[in-house]
């Protein structure tokens, strides 16, 4: 059963950190392009502010790790 | 670096204000600054006639850069004069008259590509029955009239004809085309008496007719179509005979422009510095700012110049104490390209720590770290190099830039042990001197989080070096330092790389950190330090792209032996290496740029800084803050 568990976990923790950061990257995004229309010359703070929700996702795929890792998946 | 800057106050007889302010301007290297008046002292006062003589300079200088930029007046040599009042006049006409004519010819130029738009339109209709048309302007008792069907409604050509009968009762002759676009062109003759009752039947066919433009509304079809055709033939000659004129123009009036527009600056920043300098019944005052280094030059040059009427000095640090002085950034060469990432933030505030150096080795670092590629570095070199040759200006700092990010790149390729992925595995026996990204992946976390450790640590001393003068934020700073060393100990007591014993006391010692922060800072203090804390976290991004990277690059080359054809396969992987290059490019870019602005930034950076704009000749008040050499 555990061995079932391991991989469904992993797979839900990456899976929900990559929506939650879709999510925010969606919302930046669209509020970035908005920004970009007045003022081009912010394109790379958007670019960069577009970045930070990343971590969310990254820190999910740590964690799928350590899942599958340590779970032996 | 940032530049050192003095803060110079120059006095003189009143009488020599302007011949100083000419004698600045050639220097080029003081930002003028307001001083308060003070007793005696006053701004200089301006009357009704000044502000009028300075609008009508503005004016002349608006003109003169319109018409420059629209008769595309190239560049030239033309320096500013010192023109008698009779010639400024002469000039604001000169500047007036040739915007204007500049104006009419850009506005002819619309309009004709315009018509040229409008009429285009119907050029395809009048080719695919130019002939037709010919012949139908010459049969007297027709009437001509096209209409437009798309591509789909092909079907109802036949059906337009029987329609167009039925409603006229007279002959009709339908004849169709397929234009480049695929809609359906369809020319129309009916008698000419037949005239009056084509509206109803268009109404009962549904179908509207092709509308002419205007100008050509109250032709027939028959009679237009030459004339739109002719027209086209004709705007591309009035067109080059516009641009005739307007180089006619530019050749004949564009070094006394360039002459006016350099002048007319330098008057209104003259103008401008006036404003600035203070003066009794018989002296004036100016003040300004100036890199420390320029100091004797100044020095030496008013001396020659203006003799010994003038008292230059340099004004003490504690007089200026507070006071925004302008900031430069100077940077030795290797490091100067990288004041283009350090230039996206805003400029640091005076007396704190410019990015630049540090930026210069962590970013090529923490990318190389990331893409960790010995194939992928040779790309990105090659890349740069191809930079270095052709670019100029942001290119080739851009080239430098990623020149330096290739040789980590490589580097790091060594210690992981990757050509492309696992190719070099296969084919050379390359081996992972550090660790294999592919499958030690906690090795890779630990080193990321290890290489973020390092990275917000300096930025804390880094913070403590900015604050000196302020004692508690200092104090704060090397507590949340010491915290965070003692919580790394005890960490490692926990995993048994130190004896575990040593966990509980490394854990009190580091809980007695907060209430000393709070004593220090207040509650924002132990808020920081988590935050601190999750950014030497965030530095597990390194590992996560790293290792995507590295998996990417091997699917690539598994590919070769997947579609049969070795041929086919390798087609297919060095499409894929070339995405994950290109990608592998971007991503560590961005995530290397955000390492630095968002996490190490944050632990010492001071925005605010005043942009450097020394009077000069050029553009009044046009600032030029890094790259001072």
């Amino acid at each position: 059963m555990t061995v079932l568990w391991v991989p469904v976990s992993a797979a839900l923790v990456m899976s929900v950190a990559a929506l939650a950061t879709a999510w925010a990257q969606s919302r930046i995004g669209a509020a970035g392009a908005a920004a970009l229309a007045e003022k081009p010359e912010l394109s790379t703070t958007a670019v960069i502010m577009l970045a930070i929700p990343e971590t969310v996702a990254i820190l999910g795929f740590v964690v799928a790790v350590m899942i599958v890792l340590r779970g032996g998946g | 670096m940032i530049v050192p800057m003095s803060r110079v106050r120059i006095m003189g007889p009143r009488d020599r204000l302007d011949e100083t302010l000419v004698t600045l301007q050639d220097f080029g290297r003081v930002q003028l600054d307001r001083i308060p008046g003070d007793g005696d002292l006053r701004a200089a006062a301006t009357s009704r006639r000044v502000d009028r003589d300075r609008r009508a300079l503005r004016r002349m200088l608006d003109d003169a850069d319109a018409a420059i930029q629209l008769l595309a007046v190239p560049a030239g040599p033309e320096a500013a004069v010192a023109p008698a009042r009779s010639r400024l006049a002469e000039w604001a006409r000169l500047a007036r008259r040739c915007r204007r004519q500049a104006e009419a010819l850009r506005a002819r130029e619309h309009a004709l590509a315009d018509e040229r738009a409008v009429l285009g339109r119907y050029q395809g209709f009048f080719d695919a029955f130019r002939v037709l048309l010919a012949e139908l302007a010459d049969a007297q008792h027709l009437r001509a009239y096209g209409v437009m069907l798309p591509a789909s409604e092909r079907a109802r050509v036949e059906s337009l004809a029987d329609a167009l009968r039925a409603e006229l009762r007279v002959e009709v002759i339908v004849t169709s085309r397929t234009l480049q676009s695929g809609d359906i062109a369809v020319l129309i003759a009916v008698p000419v008496e037949a005239r009056e009752r084509m509206e109803r039947a268009f109404g009962a066919a549904r179908i509207a007719e092709v509308p002419l433009p205007a100008g050509y509304a109250d032709q027939s079809l028959t009679e237009a179509a030459p004339a739109i055709l002719a027209r086209l033939d004709e705007i591309p000659r009035l067109v080059a005979e516009l641009l005739d004129q307007r180089r006619v123009l530019a050749e004949r009036w564009g070094s006394e422009l360039r002459t006016i527009r350099a002048s007319a600056a330098d008057l209104l920043s003259t103008a401008a510095a006036t404003d600035l300098s203070v003066s009794t019944a018989h002296a004036f005052v100016i003040e300004g700012w100036l890199p420390r280094a320029d100091m004797p030059r100044l020095q030496s040059m008013i001396d020659q110049r203006l003799g010994a009427d003038l008292v230059v000095e340099e004004l003490a640090r504690d007089e200026w104490h507070g006071a925004a002085a302008p900031v430069v950034l100077s940077n030795p060469r290797l490091f100067k390209p990288f004041e283009t990432l350090t230039s996206l933030m805003p400029l640091p505030a005076y007396g704190t720590i410019d990015p630049t150096p540090f930026v210069a080795v962590g970013f090529p670092m923490l990318f190389g770290m990331i893409l960790g590629d010995v194939g992928y570095g040779l790309m990105l070199g090659a890349l740069a190099a191809l930079m270095l040759w052709r670019g100029k200006g942001i290119w080739r700092s851009l080239g430098q830039i990623s020149l330096a990010c290739a040789l980590f790149t490589v580097i790091f390729g060594v210690l992981f042990g990757e050509f492309f992925g696992t190719l070099g595995r296969a084919l050379i026996g390359m081996q992972p001197i550090l660790f294999d990204r592919e499958n030690a992946i906690i090795a890779a976390i630990v080193a990321a989080v290890g290489i973020g450790l390092v990275h917000t640590m300096l930025g804390l001393v880094l913070g403590m070096l900015t604050s000196r003068g302020k004692p508690r934020i200092v104090v704060s700073r090397a507590v949340q330092l010491a915290m965070m060393v003692v919580i790394v100990l005890a960490l490692l007591s926990a995993v048994q790389v130190l004896p575990s014993r040593l966990f509980g006391p490394l854990g009190m010692v580091a809980l007695i950190g907060f209430p000393i922060l709070l004593f220090l800072e207040g509650i924002i203090a132990p808020i920081e330090f988590f935050s601190t804390l999750s950014s030497v976290l965030s530095y597990v991004r390194i590992m996560a792209l790293g290792t995507a990277s590295v998996l990417l690059a091997a699917v690539a080359n598994d590919m070769v032996g997947v579609f049969g054809s070795v041929l086919v396969g390798v087609i297919f992987a060095l499409l894929f290496h070339l995405v994950n290059f290109a990608m592998g490019v971007f991503s560590p870019t961005i995530h290397a740029l955000r390492l630095h602005y968002v996490e190490f930034f944050k632990q010492f950076y001071s925005p605010g800084g005043r942009p450097y704009e020394p009077f000069r000749h050029g553009e009044p008040r046009r600032a030029s803050t890094r790259g001072i050499s």
